[in-house]
């Protein structure tokens, strides 16, 4: 089943990338190679010969609505830019974007040939009589492949962002792991799933009620509750290692794996910090106010994922992969 | 109540590691266990874990940062919005429901977003912060765990993860539409 989502997933941004692409040399939403009207109003005109001014870009809000073809509403332009003049009397521009830069714009920064800026020629360029403003006309340089440059670049970066993440699991990991070895020899583990052996003992009838595997299990769902995510983590980590070495077919997903899973990615918990920090950075009258509708969908999530996990084993398609299922106590065929 | 509720569990989540940690090792301390020992013995597993999970979660972030740079979830959305705005999900929700699952920065940044322009006391604002906290990242959650125990066969793993998400998506339009719809 990973299988076949990884491959949609990858397959639909190519085919909606290369389709969107497509339909931009068609449409030319970035208004390729049109010349735009622009006033200049110069701030530092430097004496002698012009080679190089400073001043705002401003276009009226229908003036760039028009251009870009936009019926959402848009607010004026005035951004700074800077315009260089060669001997023959062309010239190009540069304007660096900035928060005040149109979202369109911002857009067509992104996969410009210098990031975040805009360039382009400057066609023609008039001075008024006083030089304090100009009537000029640009255009802006050519923007191809906008999806196809953001699908690279996407890739790239998630490919470091694994990485970054994975290796800032090393700390905490080893932390927890440290302390619950301790727990485990001191005793503390197998107190924990005596207490809670009834429950566990139903969730996970292949796993022996007092392994390691059902503390951290234990552990892991308490962490997780309590909105412990560095904690929580290494825990489930440590859950994972220690029901793999009951599985009978290693790489193959044991029925208690997925219901530990479906347990963890229910996601209960009982304060959802961030979606209340959020909200109150948002300027929530009661931030939180979801707590209760939180608890309520994740719950819903988890006993439907447990259920699910103990309905669907049973089916001969998820059944014959893991033929020697463990009986309780048992370690399988190895 | 709901503030007490609410102050008690911060209060146990503060407590909670440091409290961990002063019972573990005391504990051990005290069952004479050679807690300095144990402890480096227990560690040294921590950054072969980590190692593992790389190439499972290169290939899944991957996989998910170029759909979401391709756009194809506004394109997802249109298709399956007419679908489920009968039983009363906005399709700004809807983009919500979708990313929840792949991408835990990105449904953070669709949270933020709709806060921003429908504000967080509207439908839309509560239902997606419901939403958010009704779940958790599942994709992420299964490269990373089945990484961890080199696990490549996950059986019926995606398919219970995914009944959870869509069940609690549905649950928190529910209880928001009974709650707070009009």
């Amino acid at each position: 089943m990973l299988n076949y989502i990884w491959f949609f997933l990858i397959a639909i941004a190519l085919i909606v990338g290369v389709g969107r692409d497509i339909s931009d040399e068609i449409y030319n939403p970035y208004r390729n190679g049109i010349p735009l009207e622009i006033t200049f109003i110069s701030t530092h005109v430097p004496a002698g010969s012009i080679t190089r001014i400073e001043g705002y870009l401003y276009l009226t809000a229908k003036q760039f609505a028009d251009f870009y073809g936009l019926n959402k509403e848009s607010t004026e332009v005035r951004q700074p830019v800077v315009i260089s003049f060669l001997s023959n009397g062309k010239g190009s521009f540069l304007i660096s974007c900035s928060d005040s830069t149109p979202t369109k714009w911002k857009e067509m920064s992104k996969s410009a040939s210098a990031k975040e800026q805009l360039s382009g020629r400057v066609e023609q360029f008039e001075f008024s009589d006083d030089e304090g403003w100009a009537k000029a006309t640009i255009v802006f340089e050519s923007i191809h492949f906008v999806k196809l440059k953001a699908i690279t670049q996407a890739a790239i970066d998630f490919a470091a962002i694994a990485v970054e993440i994975s290796l800032g699991l090393i700390g905490v990991m080893a932390l927890w792991l440290g302390l619950i070895k301790i727990a485990e020899e001191a005793g503390l583990v197998k107190l924990l799933t005596r207490m809670l052996a009834p429950i566990t003992k139903r969730l996970f009838p292949d796993v022996p009620s007092d392994h390691p595997a059902i503390g951290a299990i234990i552990m892991n769902t308490a962490a997780n509750m309590l909105g412990l995510g560095n904690a929580a983590t290494p825990i489930g980590l440590k859950a994972m290692e220690e029901l793999n070495k009951l599985n009978p077919k290693l790489g193959t997903a044991t029925n208690a794996m997925i219901t530990f899973l479906a347990i963890n990615t229910g996601g209960l918990i009982l304060i959802p910090a961030t979606a209340i920090a959020v909200r109150a950075a948002a300027g929530s009258a009661n931030p939180g106010i979801i707590i209760g509708t939180s608890i309520f969908g994740a719950g819903c999530a988890t006993v439907a994922g447990v259920l699910a996990s103990k309905i669907l084993q049973r089916l001969p398609l998820y059944k014959q992969e893991m033929p020697t299922q463990q009986k309780k106590g048992e370690t399988g065929n190895g | 109540m709901a503030e007490f509720f609410r102050s008690f569990i911060n209060l146990i989540s503060i407590l909670a590691i440091p409290l961990m940690i002063i019972v573990f090792i005391g504990w051990g301390f005290i069952k004479k266990v050679r807690v300095y020992e144990v402890f480096v013995e227990g560690a040294k597993d921590g950054f072969n874990t980590a190692i593992r999970i790389i190439p499972y979660l290169v290939a899944m972030l991957f996989a998910i940062g170029i759909f979401r740079a391709s756009g194809a979830m506004e394109v997802l959305v249109t298709i399956i919005a007419p679908v489920t705005s009968l039983i009363g999900m906005p399709p700004e929700s809807l983009t919500m429901a979708l990313m929840r699952p792949l991408s835990g920065s990105g449904s953070l940044g669709i949270m933020t977003e709709l806060m921003k322009t429908h504000g967080p006391d509207s439908f839309i604002g509560i239902l997606t912060s419901t939403m958010y906290g009704s779940s958790e990242t599942t994709f992420y959650v299964l490269a990373v765990y089945f990484g961890a125990v080199n696990i490549k066969r996950t059986r019926h793993a995606v398919p219970v993860g995914l009944i959870a998400d869509i069940t609690g998506m549905l649950a928190a339009v529910f209880i928001c539409r009974i709650l707070f719809g009009n």
